[in-house]
């Protein structure tokens, strides 16, 4: 008599193990180091398994595979011989994904079957395309306002898609360790994560739990970041510090946290020998600490940061700007602050000048006081707009004094920003977490 | 040390800061928390890192030792009291703390990374080079900087032999390969310094600029003709550029240098 129910609960057992002990994923995928021929793809399992990609042009013909050797929780695929300016359709998972029967379309949402995301590879390096670029400053407060932010971004941008996405540092507070990156960035941007690659800077808070020299700890385990020159640019050979192209924009990103910033260390070295090498129309470059604010932190006092705001400025923006830099991305300080086209101002706010320093002045309001224009090719200390957009996340609890002589507007609201560069052109516009655009330039390269 | 000026430290150390309001937020979580825990030695450490996050040296170190009061055989705590000891350039100091936190945790590459720099402020370079060796081999990725600080401990041609070492696993990182340049210059190696000159500027999208170099270096070495050439290949790498790239006065200036200098030899090398 008892028999009949245990078998019975043994075989409900057997029938449900396979689906219990189906690896969940934790964690992705979110998209890496993309080029117009290849992308690197990663996710993460409860438990150890293959590294599949299933991929494809159409939806529901993911025909060609990529894996990795090995099982792993933390599956890491790199998809070569793309074709640039393509989307394709992928999922991800420890098999390949079997091919539909010839003439039977499988529903993408069949019991069993992974999701399907998408990415659209970059276009060939040099080109002109329409580029979208969400740029999050300090985001990862895993609160309220870090998801407003998000939403009114999402709202602002609709249904045009973002081409790559800037992280300025400070990504996962409190210390940056994997379970603040899970909240902070994992969990907070799943979708844009696996459509859109995204390129970090490291922050104070992501170097508590990571260090540069070793290249080791939770920041250099999660990102993969290119470090022999491979999205475009020179090599850097870390991933502390990377250049990347994307159309006819030349990303520089720079570590003002924990790698060396003497005048002769490797990365100063680096960075003359990548300025140099550049062909493309636009460069712009991020890193975590502004050389100019008065927002939540002070750029004027040397403890302030232990001097990382004076070295960036006092070091690497002369030659970032000999080097013909368009655009400073900066965070740290959790407001938002914006320069005209300035160039030359190397010393604390006191010495700053407006005759000397400031190339064009006025808004860059197209409307307004005009667009900022340059001349086009890589001409010397022609200008950059200095940016610091630090609180995706959260502003200032206390009002700020924002009192910085270099910038032309700053305010202390949480937000984002967001660049489209057309061609020659290129917009920045910074959305509140209400969703208000509160500033807004153009620059023209002639 | 005795309690009355641990006492005084850490009252020092507890009050509100005057500095930004990052220090402020981090201050009021640890004091709440120490506040419950005031033996709890992690959370002294980490408010004695977020003090010295801010160079606030002083309330720091009294943290620290506070910790150190209660946990005395402490990695964490002795790697923060030699970085600190090292950031106040007091190397002796350092080097004994970086000493017992390497032996509380001898897996810790950047406490042998700080040992390293300590010793060789310290003019103890055998030991500096070889704890750099030792780090080096044992990590995966190491910076390309770490292997620029061991390189510099060493006599040119160890100097280069440790460059190589760095190039064959990082790959051909321009600071790496320009220092190695640099040594091979003041051996006398001429040509074994445009070698790598010319892997960098094979490597390079623009060449106008590892070119130019060519040139000069050829000049400094007395083979004019050669320099020549460097120059003149220079030049046309320049005219291969686009023209509102080549346009620009900073290249126009080069372009007429490098028309000068491919024409005739100057009397003095650039």
């Amino acid at each position: 008599m008892i028999l009949r129910p245990l078998l019975l609960l043994a075989g409900i057992t057997l029938i449900l193990a396979p689906i219990s002990a189906a690896p969940s994923i934790l964690r992705g995928p979110y998209l890496q180091s993309a080029t117009p021929d290849s992308i690197v793809i990663r996710w993460r399992t409860d438990t150890t398994e293959g590294s599949v990609v299933s991929y494809g042009t159409e939806r529901g013909q993911l025909t060609k595979v990529a894996k990795a050797d090995g099982v792993s929780a933390e599956h890491i695929v790199q998809l070569n011989g793309l074709q640039p300016s393509t989307t394709y359709y992928y999922s991800v998972g420890a098999a390949p994904l079997a091919p539909p029967a010839p003439g039977k379309a499988v529903a993408e949402d069949a019991p069993g079957r992974p999701s399907t995301y998408s990415f659209t590879t970059p276009p060939p390096v040099g080109t002109v395309k329409p580029t979208r670029i969400w740029v999050l400053g300090d985001p990862g407060t895993k609160g309220d306002i870090q998801r407003a932010v998000r939403d009114a971004y999402y709202a602002f941008t609709g249904k045009r898609a973002t081409d790559l996405w800037l992280l300025l540092g400070d990504n996962a507070y409190p210390e940056g360790t994997d379970a603040d990156y899970q909240k902070a960035i994992f969990e907070m941007y799943p979708v844009t994560l696996r459509t859109s690659p995204v390129w970090p800077a490291l922050g104070n808070h992501d170097g508590r739990s990571a260090n540069s020299a070793t290249q080791s700890g939770v920041y250099y385990d999660i990102f993969t970041l290119p470090t022999r020159g491979q999205a475009g640019g020179v090599m850097s050979g870390t991933e502390a510090y990377y250049s990347f192209d994307y159309a006819n924009i030349h990303f520089i990103c720079l570590d003002s946290h924990d790698s060396g910033r003497n005048p002769d260390g490797a990365m100063m070295q680096w960075l003359k020998a990548d300025l140099a090498a550049t062909t493309r129309d636009w460069i712009i470059a991020f890193f975590h600490h502004p050389p100019y604010t008065k927002g939540t932190h002070d750029s004027d006092k040397d403890s302030d940061s232990t001097g990382r705001m004076n070295d960036m400025r006092g070091i690497f923006l002369p030659v970032l700007e000999q080097g013909g830099v368009d655009l400073v991305l900066t965070g740290h300080s959790h407001v938002y602050e914006r320069s005209p086209l300035i160039n030359g101002h190397y010393g604390k706010s006191p010495t700053f000048d407006a005759a000397k320093h400031v190339l064009q002045k006025g808004s860059g309001r197209e409307g307004g006081d005009g667009a900022y224009r340059k001349k086009r090719g890589r001409i010397p200390n022609a200008g950059e707009v200095s940016v610091v957009t630090g609180s995706a996340g959260h502003a200032g609890s206390k009002p700020p004094p924002l009192n910085h002589p270099v910038f032309y507007i700053a305010m202390n609201e949480a937000g984002s920003s967001v660049i489209d560069v057309d061609g020659l052109r290129l917009d920045l516009t910074f959305i509140t977490d209400k969703g208000e655009k509160k500033d807004w330039f153009t620059m023209i390269k002639e | 040390m005795r309690w009355w000026k641990l006492l005084t430290l850490l009252v020092l150390a507890s009050a509100a800061s005057h500095a930004h309001p990052e220090i402020e937020a981090g201050l009021t979580r640890l004091n709440a928390a120490l506040a419950a825990d005031p033996r709890n030695p992690d959370l002294l450490l980490e408010r004695g890192e977020l003090y010295a996050r801010h160079e606030d040296w002083l309330h720091a170190e009294a943290n620290y030792l506070a910790a150190a009061e209660i946990t005395p055989r402490h990695a964490g705590i002795a790697r923060a009291r030699g970085s600190l000891a090292l950031a106040q350039n007091r190397p002796a100091d350092a080097l004994n703390h970086l000493n017992e936190a390497k032996a509380l945790d001898p897996a810790d590459s950047f406490v042998r990374i700080l040992r390293a720099r300590a010793l060789r402020k310290l003019g103890r370079i055998d030991e500096a080079g070889n704890e750099y060796d030792r780090v080096l081999d044992r990590l995966r990725s190491p910076s390309p900087d770490l292997f620029l600080e061991r390189a510099a401990l060493l006599p040119p041609t160890e100097a280069l032999t440790v460059l190589e070492t760095a190039l064959r696993r990082l790959g051909p990182v321009p600071a790496l390969e320009l220092r190695a340049l640099a040594v091979e210059e003041t051996l006398g190696r001429v040509d074994a310094a445009l070698a790598r000159l010319d892997r960098l500027s094979a490597g390079a999208e623009r060449k106008e600029t590892w070119l130019r170099r060519r040139g000069d270096l050829l000049l400094r070495a007395g083979r004019e003709k050669e320099a020549r050439a460097a120059y003149a290949a220079a030049l046309a790498a320049l005219a291969a550029l686009p023209d509102w790239l080549r346009d620009s006065p900073e290249l126009l200036n080069l372009t007429k240098e490098l028309a000068t200098l491919s024409r005739s030899t100057p009397s003095s090398p650039p």
